[in-house]
């Protein structure tokens, strides 16, 4: 007996949908790549992921960063199937970027800021993968991390995250202006800006009591100042337009220009970024609470 | 032979020692002179910057002196960080990676210096919006050199 001709027609268009999704799998869209590629600037991820000092190539990893926990090296996050990340999937990176956590389970260590990158949007991180799809495969091995005992031991990290760790996407507040909203969300979640402006505490997690109030001892031993609107040891006498120079072009107001970690974040970050999200995210900074903290100068 | 070969190597050491001095008086040079520099430098951007923003009107003979600053000091940096003038010749915050990689800062001052002379040729031609454009370009030569070669302040 013959299948109906309904039956037939329904399996030839489920293959047409097959076709048609595996043709969609095999070319990335153009417009989510392009989008991904704002995600990517904001989110910061050039700066870890590559080894500028010694030329290396973009995202094939190795850069170092020196913690009090140790030195930890960014990985490769190229598409190469053996060092980097050929063989995960869309949902795999979803899970790193949302719950801290490998395809095989195991924690990433939090030097990789999925505190902050669990509050980015399911769009977002889609158009994130999809230009991360479209990088250059560079076949650069990892550098394992250096990081002091007991610190290095991936199962602890269970206790830091409960600790310090609230998975969850962003939520804007309805009571909020719309660009205090957005200039929240690419703070917090995309351009993890408190993990080195927000002073830590004894297990290393952010001190929220004191949000954006500066470190003396912030990545690289580098000093770190307050942004919050604080009138004598913030920014609180800061313009918006000084705001905005310093976002974009790395200018302060006595006419210097800002180095270290800050001037590599103007040139992959605040300085890639559309005028109109500079401006929420100085928005944003000036409706923090000021925390009087005067971070002091490092002498030599 | 011996009252020879004594004065020899007393003079020797004498020239050694006027050569380390000379040597150190130049680096000590050098710091105070880039630090002159680099203050001229913040000065010309202060100048600039309510012009670019667009909070005070443009004004050509301002834009014309403060870009001439930029480019001559420009044009002075590789000279003023000859080799032994890091940190072991007095308190400055140039990085020793400055001589570990010269020929990047090097190049990185060439593109400050070029980015600078397109500047004043643009304030010398009066083109308000070129200049205007040009600004965060210079701007961004001199972030390039302080992210990997300047103590973080």
């Amino acid at each position: 007996m013959r299948p109906p001709r309904s039956v037939m027609a329904l399996v030839a268009a489920m293959l047409l949908w097959l076709v048609g999704a595996s043709a969609a799998l095999a070319q990335p869209d153009a417009e989510a790549v392009r989008r991904g590629e704002y995600i990517f600037n904001a989110g910061g991820c050039l700066g870890c992921h590559t080894d500028t000092k010694n030329n290396g190539a973009p995202l094939a990893g190795g850069r170092a960063l020196a913690t009090p926990f140790g030195t930890f090296y960014g990985p490769n996050i190229t598409p190469d199937p053996d060092h980097g990340l050929g063989q995960w999937s869309e949902s795999d990176f979803v899970r790193a970027m949302r719950h801290g956590e490998r395809p095989d389970g195991a924690n990433l260590f939090p030097v990789f800021p999925y505190t902050a990158f669990t509050r980015i949007t399911d769009a977002d991180l889609r158009n994130l993968w999809a230009y991360l799809r479209s990088v250059p495969a560079v076949a650069t091995p990892n550098r394992p991390h250096d990081v002091r005992f007991p610190f290095g031991v991936r199962p602890f990290l269970t206790i830091w995250k409960w600790l310090n760790f609230e998975p969850g996407v962003f939520r804007p507040d309805p009571g909020r202006p719309a660009d205090v909203n957005r200039g929240a969300y690419l703070v917090e979640a995309l351009a993890h800006c408190g993990e080195c402006h927000t002073p830590r505490t004894m297990t290393g997690g952010l001190d929220t009591s004191r949000r954006f109030a500066g470190t003396a001892d912030g990545p690289d031993g580098e000093r770190v100042p307050n942004i919050t609107p604080h009138p004598a040891t913030g920014i609180g006498k800061w313009s918006t337009g000084d705001l905005l120079d310093v976002l974009k072009l790395g200018m302060v107001p006595d006419g210097d220009f800002v180095g270290g970690s800050m001037g590599e974040v103007v040139r992959n970050t605040t300085g890639k970024l559309a005028d109109g999200d500079l401006r929420a995210i100085v928005a944003y900074l000036k409706s923090l609470p000021p925390v009087d903290n005067q971070v002091p100068r490092k002498t030599r | 032979m011996k009252l020879r070969f004594g004065l020899t190597m007393a003079l020797a050491v004498v020239a050694g020692a006027a050569a380390i001095a000379e040597a150190q008086t130049n680096a000590a040079a050098s710091i105070t002179a880039r630090q002159e520099a680099m203050k001229a430098n913040g000065g010309a951007m202060r100048a600039l910057t309510p012009i670019v923003r667009g909070e005070r009107p443009w004004n050509q003979q301002t834009a014309v002196q403060a870009a001439t600053t930029l480019a001559n000091t420009a044009k002075a940096v590789p000279g003023v960080f000859p080799q032994g003038s890091g940190p072991e010749a007095g308190k400055t915050d140039a990085l020793p990676r400055i001589w570990q990689n010269w020929s990047d800062f090097q190049s990185k001052s060439r593109a400050f210096e070029a980015e600078s002379a397109k500047l004043l040729q643009l304030a010398q031609a009066g083109d308000e919006a070129g200049f205007k454009a040009q600004f965060p370009i210079v701007g961004r030569t001199c972030g390039g050199c302080h992210e990997n070669y300047r103590v973080k302040k």
